[in-house]
């Protein structure tokens, strides 16, 4: 059986799986609270987007086949489940699994004790890195990474006859040429309902110039966002501002994609996750490169975001939910996951193959390459602290003359949240 | 002339009062690829009824039916129970009765937001979180108030001498009740059911509230978890959309004209 064949097979699978779910439900609907089934592990799964529900009930499915424990996913949107989780957690009988990634918002939850501990199944990890080890800590159970970058079509480059630049002078000599060409040259998509996507940038600067320890100490509150050294990182964005799309505030990440697919912007700095508002056959022809080096003495680090599971301290399937945990984070867990995703997203297992295209290869390379890995702005700080860098950030995009005020006012806003 | 300008003016609203409609129904027809290449304001370059079939097969038949399982009961249980109250309160000397009556309207100017976290709890501690009965009662509670004033209202502009008849023919307070004022309080009762209908119909706070699992939530939460944590397919989302419209169109424009016939045939002159 090749490849594609297994896919359009798991593929069916799913899909007779999903109408059959909602066919059920339709008769149990008023028969009372949902309740669990004895042994079965409930996973409350934020995963609504088609191609990453596909791949999570896929995972769900492989691991049933295996007639050991069983489990079941629950999707509900992902600003339901993120708006939800803390009512979901202090619930009498709340789920058992949560899919997540690791950050401050966790690290809450575990001092709140809502957390199962579950070194155990560290123990079967071995081969993973310390680094998602740190990240982790006790309760989290990483199975899935992806990586940022400037993404731009191949096809468009050959057009327009420039190449990829690996310095912040070619970077903003690129440009310059895309400019001359008509082109706009840096896509943006922070307005609508993602000026989130501004933060990427200031990351970006933040670990190019001064570096992923100082970033991370400024997003844990141990530095000012009036600091110069912040103030600093704003001096190369400000070169490159006037070949960002003007319209970059106005509209939203998906629109900022096609953009860019439609060759009416050059390059667009976003994660690999964005494969998923592309046409099939526009795929093939995506290739990225690394937002450029201004500082060579600052070791080389990227954004890698990390998604994963952690566990209720309630729950009372400890053992089941643990031997799903532990499938989870096998390589051969990883590989049903990958193969029924849309593709570009990488396992955590170090041993686990990718999809195995060429984009993938090279994205797995550029996390490796990398010597720091950050997660991103509201990962590495917390969700609270998210809506302070939106306002601040796509403020300095439209006055980028205001900086002075935007920076004291976003230090004001942070203080706040750190001090709630 | 004035005529003219009027109908240019109103003409211009209505168009673009329906041009949000219409960008909607023009997303649900169109495919996937065509929304990802050519962006969502486009023109459409294809044409399909994937989206449908998508929404439809995606847990929009259930989350349909879900409301459905929801909203009449509700719409039925809140209009009997106000009716009931605002009888009493409207037409009998009831101590107190006009602080009841601004103490419900009172329950009512409460933002919701600030009781999500008690009632959450509070059906947790009944058992009925997660169930359908918890989003039929919640739903009960809140329109109760409003629904009562309304009624009330109505019914205290009706003229006693209905009532004094009747008592005079012999009949007790419930027979007034089912024979005499609920018949009379019809238009009111289809417009506020029209009303009620729509708002139970579209909810999306109570039910996310209250509800957890995917295969309880009605179609307004449903069509929610179809966007995606990233990427959302929006032809499948209008479409989604297009098909939760039909119910709430449906009931309105039925109501619509019994309300409409209800006002003028009334036995209140």
């Amino acid at each position: 059986m090749d490849r594609r064949h297994f896919l359009r097979v798991t593929a069916a699978a799913g899909a007779g799986l999903l109408v059959s779910s909602t066919a059920s439900c339709a008769t149990s609907a008023s028969s009372g609270p949902v309740a669990q089934t004895a042994g079965t592990v409930s996973i409350q799964s934020n995963l609504s987007a088609p191609a990453a529900k596909a791949a999570i009930e896929a995972l769900v499915k492989a691991f049933n086949d295996r007639k050991g424990s069983q489990a079941s996913v629950n999707t509900v949107a992902s600003e339901t489940f993120r708006t939800q989780l803390p009512s979901y957690l202090t619930s009498a009988n709340p789920p058992d699994l949560f899919t997540w990634y690791p950050g401050s918002l966790l690290k809450g939850y575990e001092e709140k004790g809502l957390l199962l501990d579950v070194s155990d199944v560290w123990q079967t990890m071995g081969d993973y890195p310390q680094a998602y080890r740190t990240l982790s800590g006790k309760v989290f159970v990483p199975t899935t990474t992806y990586w940022w970058s400037f993404f731009y079509r191949k096809s468009n480059f050959a057009k327009w006859g420039v190449t990829p630049p690996k310095t912040w002078a070619e970077f903003v000599e690129l440009c310059k040429s895309l400019q001359g060409k008509g082109v706009i040259p840096l896509g943006m998509g922070a307005g609508s309902d993602s000026p989130w996507t501004a933060s990427a940038w200031f990351d970006y600067f933040n670990i190019r110039v001064n570096g992923a320890p100082f970033h991370r100490e400024l997003l844990a509150g141990k530095h000012r966002f009036d600091d110069p050294k912040v103030k600093a990182i704003f001096t190369p964005w400000r070169e490159v501002l006037p070949y960002t799309d003007p319209n970059g505030t106005a509209i939203g990440f998906q629109e900022a994609t096609t953009a860019m697919l439609q060759g009416r912007t050059g390059i667009l700095l976003t994660g690999a996750f964005f494969a998923d508002a592309a046409p099939k056959d526009a795929l093939d022809d995506i290739d990225f490169f690394r937002f450029p080096i201004i500082d060579p003495a600052v070791p080389l680090a990227e954004e890698g975001p990390t998604d994963g599971f952690f566990a209720s301290s309630k729950s009372p399937h400890v053992k089941e939910l643990k031997e799903f945990l532990t499938y989870a984070a096998t390589a051969e867990g990883q590989e049903v996951y990958i193969r029924n995703s849309s593709g570009t997203i990488l396992p955590t297992h170090p041993k686990a193959r990718d999809s195995g295209t060429e984009l993938v290869k090279k994205g797995r390379r550029h996390l490796e390459e990398a010597a720091e890995i950050t997660q991103f702005f509201n990962r590495d700080s917390s969700d609270a602290l998210q809506p302070t860098a939106d306002a601040a950030l796509v403020k300095f995009l439209q006055q980028p003359d205001q900086l002075d005020t935007i920076l004291a006012t976003w230090q004001k806003a942070a203080e706040q949240v750190w001090s709630a | 002339m004035s005529n003219r300008v009027f109908h240019a003016v109103a003409g211009t609203i209505s168009v673009l009062w329906l041009l949000p409609i219409a960008a909607v129904i023009n997303t649900a027809f169109r495919s996937f690829d065509d929304i990802a290449a050519n962006g969502l304001g486009s023109f459409p370059r294809s044409f399909t009824l994937a989206g449908f079939a998508d929404a439809w097969t995606n847990g929009g038949a259930g989350a349909m039916w879900n409301s459905v399982l929801v909203t009449v009961p509700t719409v039925f249980l809140s209009l009997a129970l106000s009716a009931a109250a605002a009888y009493a309160l409207s037409r009998f000397e009831i101590p107190g009765r006009r602080t009841i009556v601004l103490l419900m309207l009172a329950g009512n100017l409460l933002p919701p937001q600030i009781l999500l976290v008690p009632v959450s709890k509070l059906t947790e501690l009944l058992g009925i979180y997660d169930t359908l009965i918890a989003l039929i009662v919640v739903q009960v509670g809140f329109g109760l108030g409003f629904y009562t004033f309304v009624l009330q209202g109505f019914m205290r502009a009706m003229p006693n001498e209905v009532q004094e008849a009747a008592t005079i023919d012999g009949a007790g307070p419930v027979q007034i009740f089912w024979r005499i004022v609920l018949p009379m309080t019809r238009p009111a009762l289809a417009a506020l059911a029209a009303l009620a209908f729509t708002w139970i119909f579209n909810d999306l706070l109570w039910a996310i509230t209250v509800l957890r699992s995917s295969s309880v939530m009605p179609v307004t939460p449903a069509l929610l978890a179809l966007q995606g944590q990233y990427v959302s397919n929006w032809n499948v989302i209008a479409a989604g959309s297009v098909i939760a419209a039909i119910p709430t169109v449906a009931v309105f424009l039925r109501f619509q004209r019994h309300f409409i016939s209800g006002l003028a045939v009334g036995a209140v002159k």
